[in-house]
């Protein structure tokens, strides 16, 4: 129960700052040294609820003091794996936030906490309050955690000596995420979480495929699912495997269905054109084709300037929300760039023609080096003329899909028109730069229709036929 | 050869140009159109019903007879009906309608004279530019079906607004409607219809006059009586409509004049200024017009319209203030001067021979005022002109009362003036110090006066010390939101870190002064809810700091983002939040918005925990902006003046066939937990505000992580502020996953041993209890033909 520690728990603290007159301790940081680790262990390996402290404690500290300050969590449960390490490290440095008077920032080695003055005159004078605090969030709101044990350390030989083990572990973590892909496991999961804004939309989470939103990746889901089987973010047998290239799996198709009430039955996750997975509304970053130079751009929210199809993120982004799925533009969560399955039914970054430039930067280490210079900017491209040039130069893989015919009157500038117009009807906004001109009579065969035309004629001179 | 009405053919065509206003191309996909484009008075009747069965209208008749027509006046107490048959409760909803129709013509009327002025200066043609956003005028969108390109494009769109109006307005005559809840009804369309007419105005001047486009750093400026600088000629604006004062701020700009002349604002016009240039100044929010003009700092005054003193003249004429009234809704009985020469109107007013003038001519108004009050100031500082009394005429004055109490009967607040006198008479200001916050300046203590102390001038010189110090700071009003801020803030609103949204909207008649809307700001900032603000109301919020000296426009951010404080802008700024909630539902849940008002209200009624709060609305305009809210299907809190208005539109938990709900998928019928609990309600004090507040911001439609967010607030703040747990906190828990975290242990207990639930102790899991369990996937609507299968 929250009554029993010497300060108040909830999420009202997360944004409250300990400055540094306020401040009664600092504990790691970068003056001084630390880290936050959780390790999945055996069940009768711990005991639940032990708090151990190496070091000093609070009470034995000085004010405006520096130390060092190591937090070392094991869980145990019969669903703790390895695997939900990360997930639930991740979240020491919400649920110390909730605690009053206690600031916590950055995570693993790098984390830095204060203690106000405040809350030592309210009675925390040890870390067993903050470690059972934290204890307690963990189980409430991770309820697969059967058992949970703390360890603090705050004596700097000690906290160097775990450290060393600690960053082996992060290393060993680090390297399972990156090799873990979409054919190493047989689960996927989904999550519905928008479900209680967008209705239709249902979210594929696979190794290769984090979250549109850019929230949730696929450990996350597995580790939602394991808290609430019944929730928001379940598992996805994949299935049989349809589709190697698109990345289309009969599992993945089924839940489809079901779960769009038949508004859709087959989802392709890494393809753009055929079957692509659907949009929600809060993809960091929205990809668009554009059938005069065969390739696919890609813009993000903060870009507040025109795409080269003379098109603005919002405007886009209108086109491809609301959970459908929409042929010729993709939703993506940011983190989907670095992923080596990247759009590979579409020929992945070989396809990818524009980005802005800061979010470019973003991804750059991610693009492979043969494509990187390929890819324009704002600063190369700014229209479809412009961008046309700069690819041709550039030697882009695009370039060798456009038609002879394209290449040869180009020079004549059309741009609205294009031979490689893959087998598709473009939806509506791609119109919106090709308004056609008015023509003359007798040209082209296009019909006008005047609406509600009120035509203010000055003078009507009337003569008859001679 | 007679030409008649039929066909012709001409031959031939010379020198003739036909304007065509739009071309587009049928290849263009349209719009997908709803079913209610431009609604007339019955269009959307049936949504109303929907609303008004599950949140019947109580009444508060603040007048109990009826004084409309030579019949009466009819007393209608007691079941009584009227001559013409009317009986109280349609009388008082009738009266609740003409004040929202008063408030929706004010900003209609401001919008009419702003589009008429923008497009003679700008052009029919002029593109509309508000900020990047793909729905350009959402509100008219939404409920006329059209999607405006130009300036000119809304002329249609106020052609409808003023048709509602009028017809709406036609209702009231004698011998017209007689049922309550069409009166309802036909509020609540004047309340939409409002929302239209703010769109129109604020976006057309966001076009033209180059204000912040969806700009969440917008830039912050100086605020407070105690910023204005009185040794330089002060030129002090006042209302709602900028038209007029850009004219001067141009010619200010021009002719450098921005360091010799102090422009300060009072009331929307003030935003609106600083929106154009923030070298203008904010003297404060409607509560310190007379106030300010009682210190007799302005040196000239100019006038557009709403909101402005009726005794303007009266007062300004004591004090050889000239006033300049440049709208004709506002006219005092001036002499028209707009065809005359400049140095002719100079000569009339310095001198006093005339105490204001009107002129529509802007030009000459913006020629005018600067030279008018730079001439102004030296004459009035050489005639001595002080209106405040001074120290020894402040002790006699104080002295002189008899403490009668009559004042304090007078005071809409109740203040105790008679106490503050007393303590003055003895010369401790500090009760007066404190009551000049609470003051809303209207003055009617001074007619409730027998001693006729002027009870204003007392309490301003008691309190001069306090008011050098209002210093604060306003970020200026950034107009709409903007698309990719609603994408981005689609996560934090999905995952439930975002717990609500909180407007605090109109007028400064606070129950307990101006702190009161800082400090709700403040606490729920500190929350993560996003604060949005707009009005007064985004003025007072400003003029507070923490103990480092800042404002909370300093210490939060400007964007749609979980614990960031909006100031939208100016009164029709308002327009820009019910448009935030319908480009939610265009743009999570892919909703065509088009014409079609009803699905997008309930969208928003099931799903977007939004909360209007009019603390301290007083004006017809609070009213109009509420009742719009409300047909949106987003909750508003009243304060304590709030039963003013006539009626609320509370929701009764207790019974629980209100709380029926459709789920999309299948038309199955689901008893949910009473969410929002109420439509229009009031809150006595701060205290219970609070957790009322947190507790609107529920809805059917959130998942496991927002309802456990927002459980967790309510439960906190009912703690906080009434030091109880709320008796109802459990009926919004679906299942264990729904508690707060830090309380979840101590939460069951309550559970399982007052309301007699079942808990699976080893697993922390709720086996049996809840009305309901969460399902995710539940797609809560009040429209039966909005499910699958429907035939309606």
């Amino acid at each position: 129960m929250a009554d029993e520690f010497p300060f108040e728990i909830s999420p009202m603290f997360e944004g409250e700052r300990v400055r540094k007159d306020d401040m009664y301790v600092e504990l790691a940081g970068p003056k001084s040294k630390g880290f936050e680790l959780v390790n999945a262990v055996e069940i009768d390996e711990i005991e639940d609820g032990k708090f151990t402290l190496i070091g000093p404690d609070i009470s034995d500290m000085e004010e405006g003091g520096r130390y060092p300050l190591a937090m070392i969590y094991r869980i145990a449960g019969e669903l703790v794996e390895p695997d939900l390490e990360a997930i639930v490290e991740r979240r020491n440095h919400d649920f110390q936030n909730y605690l009053q008077g206690v600031m916590h920032l950055n995570q693993r080695y790098d984390v830095w906490l204060r203690i106000n003055k405040d809350s030592i005159t309210k009675g925390l004078d040890s870390f067993e309050h903050i470690a059972k605090a934290t204890m307690m969030l963990f189980r409430n709101e991770l309820p697969f955690i059967e058992k949970i044990e703390a360890t603090y350390i705050t004596d700097m030989e000690k906290v160097e000596e775990e450290l060393a083990k600690a960053m082996e572990r992060y290393a060993a973590r680090d390297e399972r995420t990156r090799n873990l892909h979409d054919e190493d496991v047989d689960t996927f999961y989904g999550c519905s979480l928008c479900q209680s804004f967008a209705p239709t939309s249902v979210c594929v989470i696979s190794p290769d495929r984090i979250a549109l939103c850019g929230a949730i990746n696929w450990f996350d889901g597995r580790a939602a699912a394991k808290v609430d089987p019944d929730g928001p973010q379940f598992p996805i047998e994949k299935g049989e495997l349809l589709d190697e290239m698109g990345g289309e799996y009969s599992g993945v198709n089924e839940v489809a269905q079901k779960l769009s009430g038949g508004e859709y039955n087959r989802i392709k996750i890494h393809s753009f054109f055929e079957f692509p997975h659907t949009s929600c509304g809060c993809f960091e970053v929205v990809g668009f084709y554009m059938p005069e130079v065969d390739g696919i751009g890609w813009v993000d929210r903060d870009y507040t300037g025109m795409a080269p199809n003379g098109l603005a993120f919002s405007t886009m982004a209108g086109q491809t929300g609301g959970g459908k799925q929409v042929i010729g533009f993709l939703g993506i969560g940011v983190n989907y760039f670095r992923s080596p399955k990247f759009i590979q039914a579409d020929g992945g970054w070989n396809r990818v023609v524009w980005m802005p430039k800061f979010l470019k930067d973003k991804v750059l280490a991610d693009i492979p080096t043969e494509i990187v210079d390929k890819v324009a900017t704002e600063e190369d491209a700014h229209d479809l003329d412009t961008l046309k040039e700069f690819l041709k130069e550039k030697d882009h893989p695009v370039v060798k899909n456009w038609g002879a015919d394209e290449e040869e009157d180009e020079d004549e500038g059309s741009t609205g028109t294009s031979t490689a117009m893959p087998a598709f009807d473009m939806p509506g906004p791609a119109m919106l730069q090709n308004i056609p001109p008015m023509t003359g009579s007798g040209s082209g065969g296009m019909k006008i229709t005047l609406k509600n035309a009120k035509v203010s004629i000055d003078k009507v001179i009337l003569s008859s036929k001679k | 050869m007679v030409i008649k009405k039929g066909r012709f053919t001409i031959e031939g065509l010379e020198n003739v140009q036909i304007n065509i206003g739009k071309v587009t191309s049928s290849d263009e996909a349209e719009e997908p159109q709803g079913p209610t484009p431009a609604p007339d008075i019955h269009g959307l009747r049936d949504w109303d019903m929907r609303l008004l069965k599950r949140y019947e209208p109580v009444y508060s008749p603040i007048c109990d007879l009826c004084c409309y027509c030579t019949y009466g006046k009819c007393d209608l107490t007691g079941n009584k009906e009227g001559a013409c048959g009317i009986n109280m409760e349609a009388h008082q909803a009738r009266e609740a309608m003409i004040r929202t129709l008063t408030g929706a013509a004010a900003h209609a009327g401001h919008g009419r004279h702003l589009l008429n002025h923008l497009i003679k200066r700008f052009g029919a043609d002029h593109p509309i530019d508000a900020g990047p956003s793909n729905i350009k005028a959402p509100v008219t969108q939404t409920v006329l079906g059209v999607k405006p390109e130009t300036i000119g494009d809304f002329v249609p769109v106020l052609d409808y607004v003023e048709e509602q109006i009028t017809q709406l307005l036609a209702t009231a005559h004698l011998g017209q409607e007689g049922s309550a809840i069409d009166f309802e009804s036909k509020a609540l369309h004047a309340g939409m219809v409002d929302h239209v007419g703010m769109e129109v105005s604020d976006i057309i001047q966001i076009s033209c006059l180059d204000m912040p486009k969806s700009q969440a750093d917008a830039p912050l400026v100086d605020m407070g009586m105690g910023l204005i600088d009185s040794t330089k000629p002060v030129l002090l604006c006042i209302g709602h409509n900028v038209a007029a004062v850009t004219y001067i701020m141009d010619y200010m700009d021009e002719h450098d004049l921005f360091d010799k002349i102090e422009l300060a604002g009072l009331c929307c016009t003030a935003h609106d200024m600083t929106r154009i240039n923030t070298r203008a100044k904010v003297v404060g929010s409607l509560s310190k017009q007379l106030k300010y003009i009682r210190s007799g700092i302005p040196d000239l005054i100019i006038v557009d319209e709403q909101c402005i003193r009726a005794d303007m003249m009266q007062e300004t004429s004591k004090l050889h203030i000239p006033v300049i009234a440049t709208n004709d809704k506002v006219m005092y009985g001036l002499p028209d001067r707009s065809k005359d020469d400049i140095d002719d109107i100079i000569r009339d007013l310095a001198s006093g021979d005339q105490p204001g003038v009107l002129l529509f001519d802007y030009d000459k108004v913006g020629e005018l005022a600067p030279k008018l009050v730079m001439k102004m100031a030296p004459i009035r500082k050489e005639k001595g002109i002080t209106a405040l009394p001074d120290d020894a005429e402040f002790k006699k004055l104080a002295s002189s009362c008899t403490q009668c109490g009559a004042c304090v009967i007078g005071c809409p607040q109740g203040l105790e003036i008679d106490k503050a006198m007393e303590a003055a008479a003895e010369g401790d200001l500090t009760l007066f110090e404190e009551l000049h916050d609470k003051c809303i300046g209207c003055g009617r203590c001074e007619f409730e006066c027998p001693k006729k102390i002027p009870i204003l001038n007392v309490i301003e010189k008691a309190a001069q010390k306090v008011i050098r110090e209002e210093k604060g700071k306003l970020r200026t009003g950034r107009g709409q939101v903007g698309d990719a801020e609603i994408r981005e803030e689609g996560v934090n609103l999905v995952m439930g870190t975002t717990p609500g949204i909180v407007a605090i909207i109109g007028c400064p008649n606070y129950p307990d002064g101006s702190r009161d809307v800082y400090e709700v700001a403040e606490e729920m900032l500190q929350r993560s809810y996003i604060v949005v603000a707009s009005g007064c109301s985004a003025m007072d919020i400003g003029m507070f700091k923490n103990e480092e000296g800042k404002t909370l426009y300093e210490r939060y951010g400007g964007g749609f983002l979980k614990g960031n404080l909006l100031n939208t802008g100016s009164c029709v700024s308002n327009g820009h939040i019910t448009a935030t909630a319908i480009k939610v539902a265009a743009i999570f849940a892919g909703r065509d918005i088009s014409g079609n008002f009803e699905e997008i209200a309930d969208y928003v009624m099931c799903r977007i925990g939004a909360v209007g709060l009019a603390w301290g609305g007083f004006t017809q305009k609070a009213l109009s902006i509420g009742t719009g809210c409300n047909r949106l299907g987003i909750p508003v809190v009243l304060g304590p003046h709030g039963p003013k208005y006539r009626r609320a539109y509370p929701g009764k938990a207790y019974d629980k066939d209100k709380w029926n709900i459709l789920d999309s998928r299948d038309g199955s019928v689901h008893n949910v937990e009473p969410a929002p609990e109420h439509l229009l309600i009031t809150a006595e004090n701060k205290a219970e505000l609070m957790p009322m507040l947190a507790k609107l911001c529920f809805r059917p439609g959130d998942n496991n992580l927002g309802r456990m967010i927002k459980l967790t607030h309510y439960i906190e703040l009912n703690e906080k502020y009434l030091g109880v747990l709320p008796d109802d906190w459990h009926i919004y828990v679906r299942g264990e996953a729904d508690l707060p975290l830090a309380m979840r242990e101590k939460l069951l207990k309550i559970l399982e041993e007052e309301h007699g639930w079942k808990i699976d102790w080893n697993k922390k899991k709720i086996l049996e209890g809840p009305a309901r369990k969460v399902d995710i996937s539940f797609q809560p609507t009040n429209v039966p033909r909005l499910c699958k299968g429907a035939v309606e």
